[in-house]
């Protein structure tokens, strides 16, 4: 399962500062794919996991993995679920504010639960209505949010959120959350879910990184100390900065969907590589497992620049809804106004 | 290779470019570079481990036919162990035998280095405390993954036996009994039990959690695929798995 149009850059916006300063042009480059892994080929089972990203006009890339469990007999509708909810239900909430990723590492864990809690619900409820226990909808989630700050992650599950640093250095947001044996872990759908939220943060200007599901963190994390392997990711982080350059800079923003542009093949052929290399015997022979990897980077400034035009949004997209931020009180405590 | 959406969009684009359609991209001009999986280093963590204890009954009453049977399973489940991608690497398998004494016949190794022993079949019964040598194994073996970094997933042991504990002191059964049921109520370990003709299943189904299941014959060939598949299963199992064992063939439920 995969996002919409997953493989387009979307445009995203200008985000107001303060007049001293100059305005940053957040611009994001995300390149994901989800895979089946062999054991799910072979079984004819369907691939588990999902992902799904989105770019807020703020400037924020707010971007889900969630890797629903083989013993869930609907383990890919809860992934699917919990992604796009979660996705959705921060976006809403962080809609035209700016999101500081800041000292207070409360205030950024609050942003992120309530939409977790959000997506745990719509599991209760799909599996309501589909009469079946919300455990048959069980999965892990990954939520991030990144803005030219920072990452701010929450997580209920194995798999993990990396940042790649200026250095070459590779750190970990999160880590895999598993129990004593490798097998298990816990879900959106347990009880204690909740009460399981990691929160992780890194701050840092040179916002690049990655999210991945469990079925690649043997091949990318050292254990037992889970620690990033920095050959496995920076490569990867060269590969989405060489899509950057590939990219027409007449036409960053979204080619129209019914008309694809020469981004959108650029873009589509850096998925394909990714779902080629996600498919490799190098990969496959260490792993049976569903492969979810989403590479995300925010395009320098210079190659953002050539193009201020359209990377300029819409005022009424830029303006703050006052509305929202009033049905999102405790968001104030955290987010400063656009 | 599956390539779930090699035929959608991806021919839209190409039937958009047909058309006359601006579509060169600066990837064309460049020199093809590396593939990912060409770039990429991978970490070399060691293999995750599965291990399983197979405590066996050599009593007396295991002589002749029934012995040689289950040195022939011991054998199938070896080969079929072999037969599965990750299984050699991953599953661990230890033998313990007891009749009047407990023998460690083969401390934990992988299933790519296990030698199926010849067992002979002779003397009491010493179930109990069999099943204290195999739970402590269990427990010393996991102390050593932790110690290397190793992964694991949950322990199995898995005792055929024929008969019921005989010739050791009572508390010492009534002590791994209890054992049992702390270790699987805490999930420390799945303790399995299978009666061979002749096995006491009621007195073993007191002992145990699990219910135990009654080989049908002599089908230790047919119980060791099902073993060694259901290892398969562990072993390729990620998180949250239960591992389904289908329904063995080779076993009745009492």
């Amino acid at each position: 399962m995969s996002a919409d149009r997953e493989y387009v850059q979307r445009e995203s916006g200008q985000q107001s500062q303060d007049a001293d300063e100059i305005p940053s042009l957040d611009k994001w480059l995300v390149v994901a794919a989800s895979v089946k892994g062999t054991s799910h080929e072979e079984q004819d089972q369907p691939c588990q996991d999902a992902h799904y990203w989105r770019i807020l006009p703020n400037g924020a890339l707010i971007a889900a993995v969630a890797d629903g469990a083989g013993s869930a007999p609907l383990g890919e509708v809860g992934a699917g679920l919990a992604v796009s909810t979660a996705v959705n239900c921060l976006a809403e909430s962080v809609s035209g504010l700016k999101i500081v990723v800041g000292p207070e590492d409360d205030a950024i864990g609050q942003l992120l639960l309530a939409p977790m809690e959000t997506a745990r619900e719509a599991l209760s409820t799909e599996a309501e209505k589909r009469e079946v226990e919300p455990r048959d909808l069980a999965t892990t989630l990954i939520l991030l949010v990144a803005t030219g700050e920072g990452i701010a992650v929450a997580q209920v599950g194995d798999g993990a959120a990396v940042a790649g640093e200026d250095q070459g250095n590779v750190v970990g947001v999160t880590v895999p959350q598993s129990g004593e044996y490798i097998n298990e872990t816990t879900f959106l759908t347990s009880t204690e879910a909740l009460h399981a939220v990691q929160i992780g943060v890194w701050r840092g200007s040179a916002a690049r990184g990655a999210i991945f599901s469990d079925g690649i963190q043997m091949l990318c994390l050292k254990m037992p100390e889970q620690v990033p392997h920095a050959p496995f990711f920076n490569p990867l982080f060269s590969f989405v900065s060489e899509i950057a350059s590939d990219l027409h800079d007449e036409t960053v923003a979204l080619d129209p969907p019914n008309n694809p542009g020469p981004n959108d093949l650029v873009l589509k052929q850096a998925q394909e590589q990714l779902q080629t290399f996600l498919r490799s015997p190098s990969v496959i022979k260490n792993t049976t497992d569903d492969l979810t990897l989403l590479l995300f980077s925010l395009i320098s400034p210079e190659k953002a620049a050539i193009s201020p035009e359209k990377a300029a949004i819409s005022p009424e997209k830029a303006a703050m809804s006052p509305e929202k931020a009033a049905l999102h009180p405790d968001g104030r405590d955290f987010a400063e106004l656009g | 290779m599956l390539r779930d959406d090699k035929d959608l969009p991806w021919d839209n684009i190409q039937k958009a470019v047909a058309q006359g359609f601006d579509a060169e991209t600066k990837t064309e001009n460049q020199p093809a570079r590396p593939s990912l999986e060409e770039r990429v280093e991978f970490v070399e963590n060691p293999e995750p481990r599965c291990p399983c204890v197979l405590l066996l009954d050599t009593s007396a009453s295991m002589q002749g036919e029934p012995i040689a049977a289950l040195n022939e399973g011991l054998r199938t489940f070896q080969q079929d162990l072999m037969k599965d991608p990750v299984a050699p690497k991953r599953v661990e398998i230890a033998v313990v035998s007891f009749n009047s004494e407990v023998t460690v016949v083969q401390d934990f190794v992988t299933a790519d280095r296990f030698e199926p022993p010849t067992l002979a079949a002779q003397g009491l019964t010493h179930m109990g405390a069999a099943i204290h040598t195999a739970l402590d194994m269990v427990q010393q073996r996991k102390v050593k993954y932790n110690e290397s970094g190793v992964s694991y997933y949950r322990p199995w042991v898995f005792m055929i036996t024929d008969g019921r504990p005989q010739g050791e002191m009572f508390d010492f059964v009534t002590s791994a009994s209890l054992r049992i049921r702390e270790e699987e109520t805490n999930r420390r370990v799945a303790f399995f039990v299978v009666g061979v003709e002749g096995a006491d299943i009621p007195y073993l189904r007191e002992m145990v959690v699990r219910v135990p299941l009654r080989l049908k014959g002599l089908s230790f060939n047919e119980l060791f695929v099902w073993l060694s598949r259901s290892m398969h299963a562990v072993a390729q199992s990620k998180e949250g798995d239960e591992v389904p064992l289908g329904p063995p063939g080779w076993a009745v439920i009492e």
